[in-house]
């Protein structure tokens, strides 16, 4: 019965299918799109043609392996053949060659593409969609003016408008209004036209006045007048071709194109029939644009919604490789003829291979991957960062908004998002609403558009069937909002049912209903459906809590949630990060390195991933979950990865939490910890650094590698084998030497400090023919060297850049300035480890693991963390893992309370422990003081939160200066933890300084620690010879910049002494 | 004092382990009674034991590991299905139970295939394994698999850097926490004045003690953190008694020149300068040798730290306070 169900079932699509049907629709369709649009070419004298067979190009299997590719910073590329055909006219006769074309970096199954060693995923871009759109606005008198945008593929907007006086207007840029007669003349139709193909000829002949109807009377003057108003030029020009050219390319291209999108909108949203391969706004489409405009006026039509989904297109992978194809063969194209033109003009006769080369596809795809903003780096924090990173998409980009100037209406959820854009899982900050993230179902329709399926409900198909339907449509349903689970999908559960109909939420019989959604988390993005309760949390929350699951580092050992929601496996298998059988059959070896399968005949090696870095510096490892001998069947879980147990994703630990006050050390979101969290490794993760340095060469010579660096005392340099690379296994800490690099110099007496000189004259030291320029291990660095790579790329015969890297792996406790978080967007920092039988401990001795404030519940309204909390416990003692389904409030009231409860009484009542469940406090237990042995005031809620620490820590950020460099301009000093820069004192500091009247801090804040250069001088002087300092005197060094900077817009500003006896003025310069 | 409390009541004060299991090999389970206690004692001694239960009692692990031929611990052995790594985790967890006092050495020589347990550790006599079906690694291949170890008895736990040791061997953090968990609950009876109380220890352990001997290690350690009280008391008395004799002529000298400042609360003792005071050359180059050069500096001395300066007489301090009560006209 159920398995009769099961097969019309559907499954969450995988993750990362919208980047990977994104890929191999470019590669199926795209490339040969493209390939279509290389012209013939002919070279001056028509002698020859060259041109592709597109039909039988090729893509070639790489040929190096991906894990290979990613070892060497190779790009994972596959190589693209054409076979050319050179003809000449004279001799009739064909040279036809296979050519190479360029690489195309490939797409791997989890959406990500391999350049240069380095993941990259190319994120969804969202635009509006070329068309028109007519919308009313007021004006400054308070009167509506219908305006009809035309957005064309490019993003280029023009507008018509109407004005009170039912006048036409075309709007070219923020300025100029032109009549709408002027374009539409412009583009090739005359007034009889005109007057022909519109509704209203009235209002278009009663507009233009005799001096307008010249301009108009010919193409020639509308051209010129078109011109004129839109270069914002004066005078007389002359109608000439270039003059066309420029409009041309000026407007018209980029304005008017509407691509086949646009073409589609607008003869939809116009009633027109243009073919679709027109893909260039006609005079016929201004017309029907006026016209209807004019009916808007009439108040004939609907105006649009701008930031309703039907009018916003996805721009996809797809679609950037294809336009960065398209370029390339752009390139490509050039290059041809000037090689045509040049074997011409030697008198040479060029073969294909010779024509064609395959950098212009190389470089635009390195570029593209390289500087595109929409291509990232992947981020690979933990499995689910890399899921989340793959279904992103963004309004930002080529073409797109920018962050600053994005409106607020624009980042708000829209009715139409449902289903498609997640409401909740959005980026904070400076890009709220910009970035945000796909839900689970959605999938990307063949236009652009977002779909989300449903299912069909209707009478005569007994059986119920999915569709998936794009924001357009499912408007025109009424849609049975969230209603029951996926299961029992064709029982009707009552009679009235909430539901959806055109953006409205409405309460509808059932036999009305239409559509009815195909799962309770189909609105959510994967990250926000991994919260459990999450309808018990405030929509902020929420959302800081699916940004913050995807900061979670991976630890050591991981644990699976015991409340969760049953995505977790989902996740875990979508990201990859664990190793699967191909097919079945029997494990005939298993090591840390590799699992040996084998079955149908032949036998595969699935290697390991071995304590690797991320590009976020965590620890990326897989652990074999099977043993030798086992017979496996196909899709079984062999490894597991990082953060992933038993096939789950399993981000952190199930903590036993309490929520009270703890003398304060829990206030403000501080959080307070045990010590079993520290010696029991139960929040222990691993991070591996990369320390890379280049060798170069010199004008003086090549630089040395070598452990012989007289510089350097013997200590820094005892981790160096006889190369001068530091050896594999050894402990380094800050300072030490990874790599021994000598740069040769030209010895020079005078480039030394005189100091350094005079220690040099009395020690007798040589004076060196080479500066080291040594690699050093920054400070917080300290860790084990578990890999060394050399190198060595060649290019060219002379310079052979080396390349080595040292990866150095740590071992991180948690501890104090840590950052942890729950999954309810409950964050907070580590303040105090205390001893376990300090800690507050239960009525069976339990200490507790972690105190969290009960103050940052009522104001962030998260109280999921609460439910959470107590099933944890029932849960932890019953051994249980719970996997709820969010929304259950929906079948009674307070479902969520009779889930938890009784299983804490059931808990209660099988582990005989009465104190789990009290009836005066359900939920709360008494607990103890572990200094005192007192029971606490008040009865305590506790139980098993999961918690997770995050990528923020202390290690990472803690910092201090003493002394460091200074910026070249304002001497001040420089900012930021990399470059040891210093603390700023701020405008606020400043006023706690003067709050507490230290002049003298504040003084030398200002002076000798900033930007004083005479005071700083001093300073070192006055410290060394042990004297006071010396007042400074004269005006800091970014006080003088700014009164130079003055001085260039001409405003002097000094101050002068003017002498009591002779009045002499005495100019001082500040 | 105890004796006395004893002889009160009604019966002498008496424990008794009510419950003892063993749940596992590291799993071991005690209930412990105490009674007959006074009203507040069952807490005192109660909350006393907790505490130096989680807290004081040592316990035996390994501390450091060392192999041959492994170049970091993050590295794998072939034929091993644990990274080394993994197998240093292994270790960590691994119960001893032992009466040891500093560090011994043991070691584990096996030869694969099979699975290595902590039956296989080569240890010291005065060191006993809890539990030999400990997992340690899995050797699938027919290599050999030595490992050196250092086995210590230590209280709490201690997290090391692994500073470079050249030898190759590499430090665990070692938990040596014996007492899994601890807990005292108190039962009250009798009525009005007569409260009398039942103390009820819960101990868990992992096998390196028995509750019962958790508790006896306990207790030795508590009294053990309270003997200094019971000595201290007396030595604190000698001191007073030394004091009382010794410094008797002291504080007639020092009653004087507090008298001074008293009296003359104008002058800035500070300012005053022993120079003032026409003092022999002698006294007056000691005071000035041994960094005294005003009358409030003097003041600050006692006869005895004048007397400990080099070649000063006690007739010179008479002849101090001579002069000092002739020129600031003290009696």
């Amino acid at each position: 019965m159920l398995r009769d169900g099961n097969e019309g079932m559907s499954t969450i699509p995988g993750s990362s299918q919208i980047q990977f049907e994104g890929f191999c629709k470019f590669i199926d369709q795209g490339l040969a799109e493209e390939l279509h649009k290389f012209p013939k070419m002919e070279d001056t004298d028509q002698e020859m043609e060259f041109q592709l067979f597109v039909e039988t190009y090729q893509l070639v299997e790489p040929l190096i392996k991906e894990r290979d590719a990613v070892y060497e910073s190779l790009t994972y590329s596959s190589e693209l053949y054409v076979s050319a055909g050179l003809i000449w006219r004279a001799g009739r006769d064909m040279r036809k060659q296979t050519v190479f074309i360029g690489n195309i970096p490939l797409m791997n199954s989890l959406g990500t593409s391999l350049v240069n060693g380095i993941y990259r995923i190319v994120v969804n871009q969202i635009l509006q969609s070329p068309g028109i759109y007519y919308r009313s606005e007021l004006d400054h008198n308070g009167i509506s003016v219908y305006t009809g945008t035309i957005i064309s593929d490019w993003g280029g907007r023009s507008e018509l408008e109407i004005d009170r006086k039912a006048r036409i207007w075309a709007r070219v840029s923020r300025k100029q209004k032109i009549s709408i007669l002027v374009p539409s003349s412009a583009m090739g139709s005359n007034l009889r036209d005109i007057l022909d193909n519109v509704c209203y000829p009235e209002i278009f002949l009663s507009f233009p006045n005799d001096k307008e109807k010249k301009k108009i009377g010919s193409k020639e003057n509308a051209v010129l007048e078109f011109y004129q108003q839109f270069a914002c030029v004066g005078g007389d020009p002359v109608f000439s071709e270039s003059l066309c050219k420029e409009l041309q390319k000026k407007f018209f291209q980029q304005r008017c194109e509407l691509g086949r999108i646009g073409r589609r909108n607008m003869n939809q949203r116009l009633n027109l029939d243009i073919p679709q391969n027109s893909t260039f706004l006609l005079p016929r489409d201004v017309l029907a644009a006026a016209d209807h405009l004019i009916g808007m006026k009439f108040g004939m039509g609907t105006l649009d919604d701008l930031n309703h989904l039907k009018n916003k297109r996805i721009r996809s992978v797809a679609d950037l490789l294809q336009d960065q194809f398209g370029l390339a063969l752009v390139r490509l194209e050039n290059v041809v003829r000037g090689t045509i033109c040049g074997a011409i003009r030697h008198k040479l006769i060029p073969t294909p291979h010779n024509l064609v080369t395959s950098t212009p596809l190389t470089t635009t795809y390195e570029s593209f991957f390289g500087l595109h903003p929409l291509s990232q780096v992947l981020d690979r924090t933990n499995p689910l960062t890399q899921i989340v990173h793959g279904r992103k998409w963004s309004y930002l980009g080529p073409g797109g908004l920018t962050g600053r100037t994005a409106s607020f209406r624009i980042r708000d959820i829209h009715p139409s998002h449902y289903g498609r854009i997640c409401p909740i899982d959005t980026s904070e900050g400076i890009n709220v609403g910009l970035i945000g993230s796909l839900a689970i179902h959605a999938r990307i329709g063949d236009w652009g558009s977002i779909e989300s399926p449903f299912y069909e409900i209707s009478e005569r198909l007994k059986e119920e069937q999915m569709v998936y339907l794009s924001p357009r449509r499912d408007e025109y349903y009424m849609v049975a909002a969230g209603n029951s689970l996926a299961l029992n999908r064709g029982i009707q559960e009552e009679q009235v049912v909430p539901a959806r109909y055109r953006q409205e939420f409405l309460t509808i019989a059932w036999e009305q209903i239409h559509l009815r959604s195909i799962y309770p988390f189909q609105y959510f993005s994967i990250g926000a459906s991994l919260i459990p309760f999450i309808e018990h949390n405030d929509a902020n929350r929420a959302l800081m809590s699916s940004n913050m699951q995807r900061q979670a580092v991976p630890l050591s050992h991981s644990e699976k949630c015991i409340v969760g929601t049953g995505l977790e496996r989902q996740a875990a298998l979508d990201s990859g990060g664990s190793a699967i059988a191909e097919h079945e059959g029997k494990i005939t070896y298993t090591d840390t390195e590799k699992i040996v399968l084998s079955g149908n005949g032949d036998t595969i090696s699935i290697p390991l991933v071995m304590y690797q870095r991320s590009n976020k510096n965590t620890c990326m490892h897989q652990k074999p979950q099977v043993h030798r001998g086992k017979c496996v069947k196909k899709g079984q879980i062999l490894a597991d990865g990082a953060a992933i147990i038993g096939g789950e994703l399993a981000l952190g630990k199930n903590i036993l939490v309490a929520y009270m006050p703890w003398e304060g050390y829990n206030s403000e979101d501080a959080v307070l910890i045990s010590e079993r969290l520290v010696y029991g490794d139960i929040y222990t993760s691993f991070h591996i650094r990369k320390y890379e340095i280049q060798t170069h060469v010199t004008s003086q010579g090549p630089e040395r590698i070598t452990n012989e660096i007289p510089h350097l005392e013997a200590h820094l340099l005892r981790n160096l084998d006889k190369n001068g690379i530091v050896m594999l296994g050894s402990w380094v800490e800050t300072g030490d030497i990874l790599v021994g690099k000598l740069t040769p110099q030209t010895a020079k007496e005078s480039s030394y400090a005189p100091e350094d000189r005079l220690l040099r004259a009395i020690l007798g030291i040589q004076v060196s023919t080479a500066k080291e320029t040594c690699l050093k291990l920054p400070i917080g660095g300290r860790g084990r060297v578990i890999d060394v790579r050399w190198i060595q790329k060649k290019r060219g015969s002379s310079s052979n850049p080396e390349t080595i890297r040292v990866y150095i792996s740590q071992k991180r406790e948690i501890k104090v300035g840590d950052k942890v978080a729950g999954r309810h967007g409950n964050k907070g920092i580590i303040s105090k480890i205390l001893p376990r039988q300090d800690m507050p401990y239960l009525q069976d001795g339990t200490p507790v693991d972690m105190v969290f404030n009960p103050l940052g519940i009522p104001s962030r309204m998260n109280v999921g963390q609460m439910f959470e909390c107590s099933i944890g416990l029932a849960g932890n003692l019953l051994n249980r893992h719970y996997r709820i389904i969010p929304f259950d409030e929906r079948y009674e009231q307070e479902a969520s309370r009779k889930l938890v409860f009784p299983e804490l009484y059931k808990a209660s009542k099988q582990t005989a422990n009465p104190w789990v469940f009290e009836p005066e406090y359900p939920g709360k237990s008494r607990i103890f003081d572990g200094r005192t042995g007192d029971p606490f005031e008040q009865p305590v809620i506790i139980g098993k939160s999961y918690m997770m620490k995050l990528i923020h820590q202390v290690d990472d950020k803690i910092h201090g200066r003493s002394s460091g460099h200074y910026a070249l301009v304002t001497q001040q000093p420089l900012r930021g933890r990399a470059k040891h820069g210093g603390q700023r004192v701020g405008e606020m500091e400043v006023w706690a300084l003067e709050g507490f009247g230290v002049a003298h801090i504040s003084q030398e804040m200002l002076t000798y620690k900033s930007d004083h250069i005479r005071a700083r001088q001093e300073v070192l002087g006055t410290t060394i010879i042990g004297g006071t300092i010396p007042n400074p005197d004269g005006a800091p060094e970014s006080f003088r910049l700014l009164v130079r900077e003055l001085r260039s817009l001409a405003l002097e500003l000094n101050h002068f002494l003017v002498s009591e006896k002779s009045f002499q003025i005495n100019r001082k310069e500040a | 004092m105890v004796r006395e409390e004893i002889a009160v009541s009604t019966r002498t004060l008496q424990w008794k382990c009510v419950e003892s299991r063993a749940d596992s090999k590291r799993l071991y389970y005690g209930r412990f009674v105490l009674s007959p206690l006074m009203k507040g004692q069952a807490d005192t001694i109660g909350i006393a034991m907790r505490r130096a239960l989680l807290g004081e009692i040592e316990g035996t692990c390994i501390t450091r590991a060392k192999s041959e031929k492994v170049p970091h611990e993050y590295s794998t052995i072939v034929g091993i299905e644990e990274s080394v790594h993994e197998i240093l985790m292994n270790l960590k967890e691994i119960v001893f139970r032992s009466h040891l006092y500093g560090t011994r050495g043991a070691s584990i020589c096996v030869r694969g295939p099979r699975y290595v347990t902590a039956q296989d550790i080569i240890s010291p006599p005065s060191v006993k394994i809890v539990d030999t079906t400990q997992y340690i690694a899995s050797l699938t291949e027919p290599i050999d698999l030595c490992i050196e170890l250092q086995i210590e008895r230590d209280r709490g736990y201690r997290i090391k850097t692994p500073n470079n040791y050249q030898d190759g061997s590499y430090p665990i953090d070692a938990v040596s926490m014996p007492v899994r968990n601890a807990n005292h609950s108190i039962h009250s009876y009798g009525n009005g004045n007569e409260k009398q109380e039942i103390l009820f220890l819960e101990i868990w352990t992992n096998g390196s003690f028995t509750p019962k001997e958790a508790l006896y290690e306990a207790s030795r350690n508590l009294i053990d953190l309270f003997l200094p009280f019971l000595h201290a008391e007396e030595q604190d008395i000698n001191v007073e008694d030394n004091q009382n004799r010794a410094t008797a002529p002291l504080f007639t000298f020092h009653d004087g020149l507090t008298n001074i400042g008293k009296r003359k609360k104008g002058i800035a003792l500070k300012r005053v300068f022993i120079d003032q005071s026409e003092l022999p050359t002698r006294t007056y180059n000691c005071l000035k040798r041994s960094n005294i050069h005003t009358l409030l500096d003097l003041l600050s001395n006692s006869q005895e730290d004048l007397m400990r300066i080099e070649h000063f007489r006690i007739e010179d301090v008479k002849q101090i306070l001579g002069i000092l009560q002739k020129r600031f006209a003290i009696d």
